[in-house]
């Protein structure tokens, strides 16, 4: 019995010579020549994004503002940020009304600050979409390099303005940047990605190589990953399409740029989230913790908001939740301006201004004594 | 979890270093059920209910099977349990569906519930790895396993629980139950071969599955030249998935002192429909050779019942793949090609006149065509892509009246090539996916011939490993896909 217990697995066909036992191919390596290939990858990890930073050209132009389609380019941030960083000029942060959504580059809050400066101290890292759950992600993640230094930090209270907006709303959808929210605490009820992505997401996130992988599908392959690209160049070259360098700065404009009562919006009743329980906030006073953990000095926008599209009932809540800010920025002593609303005509929806309102809002904070001494003026 | 996912990549960090601790102790078995079982649990916790259920009851079968004269009611228990548990849960509903069918074409105003059942991860494997130890133990081909924890490690170890290769209790049970260091050897022969499998499913499998999912999820948008290039890149896809999964089982497995049988061997290069069985899903092929086509008499009885045999062995190999009929069909075209080839390759014009490379393709394109029936949602489908690939004169005629048409319509003869050819920008295939599968089966065609010792020389294989690796963390397609395997 012992015997025919002991009886071989089935065995296929020999073929001479191959040790079947193994495996039907040539890839078997020794410790030692695994301990190579070991090194020679993690050579590659630890250098190829530093070197492939120095061979790709970046030479921002004025009013530099990451490309409306690299949005989701975290490593391009990062690295932004440590030009914005060496060239000595103050981060503006926030999300699509930081980045203009409906203006060219060189009629952005930073531009015109710049402009009320005399020289380009102030560069533009909006972050379009960039939600206050993401803006904390991506100052935790990718803002290292501007540690220590001066920002100027939006804060839209537009993303309080519903559930949905808030992120605390219990049905599923789609948001912007799942990449940078936390994967798992706290829980974000509406992220309903299955766990082995997120711990993917939270584990590349933290490394640079996959950072700088993921700017070349985001750069080069059109926000696709390698396989997929090719599948719509099936005859192109994707070594060609990595020499390409990066897309221009010079995005045409995402939308007219009108306002609001151009377009025809009505006046809006928000269902404005509890400050006391809203995600959002939470995130964004993260985020300020963040930036002051690594001594940073804050300086708060809080708006612009669309106040004239509100209606009576969700301009009180506004105020009040405007209130509610202050007062935390306040007791944190965190510097700040709560700039009264500009003119409705200035207004592209609810929160987003249009050329000129940028230049008001520069103005504003201009003329701000506490801006004025954050801003060295 | 799957095996290219960091949620694996922490199990397996948790679990490792723990086994080598244990190993050779009284807690290396219950440490490696424990594993398993949260391994096959991720998916569904419930499923640990199905597995505890087949084990205890084939071990519980098996104790009192030694013990009785009746051994054959036993083994009939068993086989009852096991394939209705498979039964159920992988037929009910094609069996429901077909029935309510029949009865509705009788005028029988009556319809079976259809029953909304979830297939559960990998259940066809582990009841023929169950169902193997307890026929071998009948047949006195192997002991019966006095420890449960053992046997219990046996059906659902986690590295090959859920696709393969199905053990054999000689093989698997009988390692578990040696006491062998694990050596340096087993950790870099198994690195060896989880990367390769891993470079196979990320890097090739997954890509190819972009533009087969694409063709096949609407066949009738396509033309025969895409037709034609998505079941070539099935067939590819289909083994770089289910042979990469097996690669890095066995990898798992070599890294902790366990050896799993071969699964796959360059399949694609086998000269014969014999020859291709002996290389493709060969744990699956061995055990339907040894419990069913030997029970059925093999080829012991005359030539017409030894076709019979092959004929029932294929058919029912194709049903166990799916409850579907594109199954079964896929099942009898290969028991036909077996039945027809058999005596030419037998015959010695054919083993000694036609040129190997020959035999390789016409298998090669037999195997291919075949799939199109594994891979279609439906038989229609799966005609809608045989009677276009089948008419290569409709894309020419197609090709040529745009053409003549455009021309006649007083366009320059530029836009009408231009605009001729987009009628067949539908086959577009990457030509980086056709490069990566041709250097694969041109490395397999060396590997093979007598140039091996070129690709077995060090450098070429460390930069061949550095290659590998660099590619799968730099350019994977999308996010982890499953296994093809797993619906099965």
């Amino acid at each position: 019995m012992q015997s025919v217990a002991n009886k071989p697995a089935p065995d296929v066909r020999p073929h001479s010579g191959i040790d079947l036992r193994f495996g039907s191919n040539a890839m078997r390596l020794s410790g030692r020549q695994w301990a190579v290939v070991g090194l020679a990858f993690l050579a590659f990890c630890v250098f190829t994004p530093g070197l492939w930073e120095r061979a790709e050209k970046l030479d921002p132009p004025p009013d530099y503002r990451i490309p409306y389609d690299l949005s989701n380019d975290y490593w391009l941030f990062s690295r932004c940020a440590r030009l914005a960083e060496g060239r000595g000029e103050m981060p503006v942060l926030g999300d699509s009304v930081v980045w203009g959504q409906y203006v060219k580059r060189d009629a952005t809050l930073s531009h015109y600050l710049g402009e009320r400066a005399g020289a380009p101290r102030f560069a533009n890292l909006g972050l379009d979409g960039g939600h206050p759950a993401a803006l904390a992600g991506l100052l935790r993640y990718y803002g290292g390099d501007i540690a220590g230094g001066r920002v100027v930090l939006h804060c839209n209270l537009l993303w309080t303005a519903s559930k949905k907006h808030d992120l605390s709303s219990e049905k599923e959808f789609r948001f912007n940047h799942p990449a940078l929210v936390p994967q798992f605490v706290p829980c974000i009820p509406c992220y309903t990605e299955t766990g082995s992505k997120r711990l993917s997401i939270a584990i590349e996130r933290q490394m640079t190589f996959f950072n700088w992988a993921n700017h070349l599908r985001v750069a080069y392959f059109g926000q696709q990953d390698l396989p997929t690209w090719t599948l719509e160049h099936p005859t192109a070259d994707p070594v060609a399409a990595m020499g390409a360098g990066l897309p221009t700065a010079d995005d045409p404009l995402r939308h007219e740029p009108i306002s609001w009562t151009a377009r025809g919006v009505e006046k809006q009743d928000f269902a404005w989230v509890d400050l006391e329980t809203s995600l959002q906030w939470r995130f964004f006073r993260e985020a300020v913790e963040t930036l002051r953990a690594r001594g940073n000095k804050v300086f708060v926008l809080v708006g612009p908001f669309n106040e004239h599209m509100l209606n009576d009932e969700s301009l009180k809540v506004y105020a009040e939740r405007k209130r509610a800010v202050a007062a935390w920025l306040e007791a944190n002593q965190v510097p700040h301006l709560v700039p009264p609303p500009l003119p409705t005509e200035l207004f592209a929806d609810a929160s987003h201004p249009l050329a000129e309102g940028y230049r008001l809002l520069a103005e504003q904070l201009w003329a701000n004594a506490d801006f004025a001494r954050f801003a060295g003026k | 979890m799957l095996f290219h996912t960091w949620t694996f990549a922490i199990f397996f960090a948790v679990v490792y270093p723990v086994y080598r601790l244990t190993k050779g102790t009284r807690l290396e078995l219950p440490w490696l059920l424990a594993a398993s079982y949260v391994f096959y649990g991720w998916w569904n916790p419930l499923y640990l209910i199905l597995i505890a259920y087949g084990t205890i009851m084939d071990y519980w079968i098996v104790v009192r099977m030694e013990k009785s004269r009746r051994k054959k009611w036993w083994i009939a228990l068993s086989v009852v349990s096991n394939l209705g548990l498979l039964g159920f849960f992988k037929y009910a509903g094609f069996v429901a569906t077909n029935l309510n069918w029949l009865l509705a074409h009788l005028g029988i105003g009556y319809a079976l519930p259809q029953p909304d059942i979830l297939l559960p991860v990998g259940i066809s494997f582990f009841t023929f790895q169950s169902m193997s130890y307890i026929i071998d133990c009948y047949r006195g081909h192997v002991k019966r396993e006095h420890s449960f924890l053992r046997y219990a490690v046996y059906v659902s170890l986690f590295t090959q629980l859920v696709a393969g290769p199905i053990e054999r209790a000689s093989n698997l049970l009988r390692q578990l139950r040696e006491e062998h260091r694990i050596t340096r050897e087993d950790v870099s022969d198994g690195l060896s071969l989880f990367v390769v499998g891993l470079f196979k499913k990320v890097a090739l499998a997954d890509y190819l599955a972009l533009y087969v999912d694409k063709v096949y999820g609407a066949p009738g948008n396509f033309e025969a030249p895409a037709l034609a290039l998505a079941t070539f890149a099935f067939a590819w896809q289909i083994y770089f998935d289910f042979s990469g999964y097996t690669d890095m089982a066995r990898g798992i497995a070599r890294m902790m002192g366990l050896r799993l049988m071969l699964n796959f061997n360059n399949p694609y290069l086998a000269d014969s429909l014999g020859d291709f069985w002996q290389r493709w899903h060969i744990s699956l092929s061995t055990w339907f050779k040894d419990y069913v086509y030997i029970p059925l008499g093999g080829n012991r009885g005359g030539t017409l019942l030894t076709y019979r045999n092959m004929v029932l062995t294929m058919v029912i190999s194709g049903l166990w793949h799916g409850a579907a009929w594109t199954f079964l069909i896929w099942g009898v075209l290969h028991a036909a090609g077996r039945v027809l080839t058999r005596e030419l390759e037998r015959s010695r014009f054919y083993r000694e006149r036609v040129p190997r490379p020959v035999k390789q393709l016409g298998v090669f394109a037999f195997v291919t065509f075949a799939w199109i029936f594994f891979r279609a949602q439906s038989v229609g489908d799966a005609w809608l892509i045989v009677s276009r690939i089948a008419t290569p004169g409709r894309a020419i005629v197609t090709f040529v009246w745009t053409l003549a048409w455009t021309f006649l319509r007083s366009l320059s003869v530029g836009d009408a090539w231009r605009i001729a050819t987009s009628s067949w920008t539908d086959s577009a295939f990457p030509l980086m996916a056709l490069a990566l599968v041709l250097a694969v089966w041109g490395y397999q065609f060396l590997y093979e011939s007598k140039a091996r010792t070129m690709l077995e020389w060090a450098p070429v294989r460390v930069s061949l490993a550095v290659v590998l690796v660099v590619y799968v963390a730099t350019f994977p397609a999308g996010a982890a896909q499953k296994f093809i395997y797993f619906q099965f």
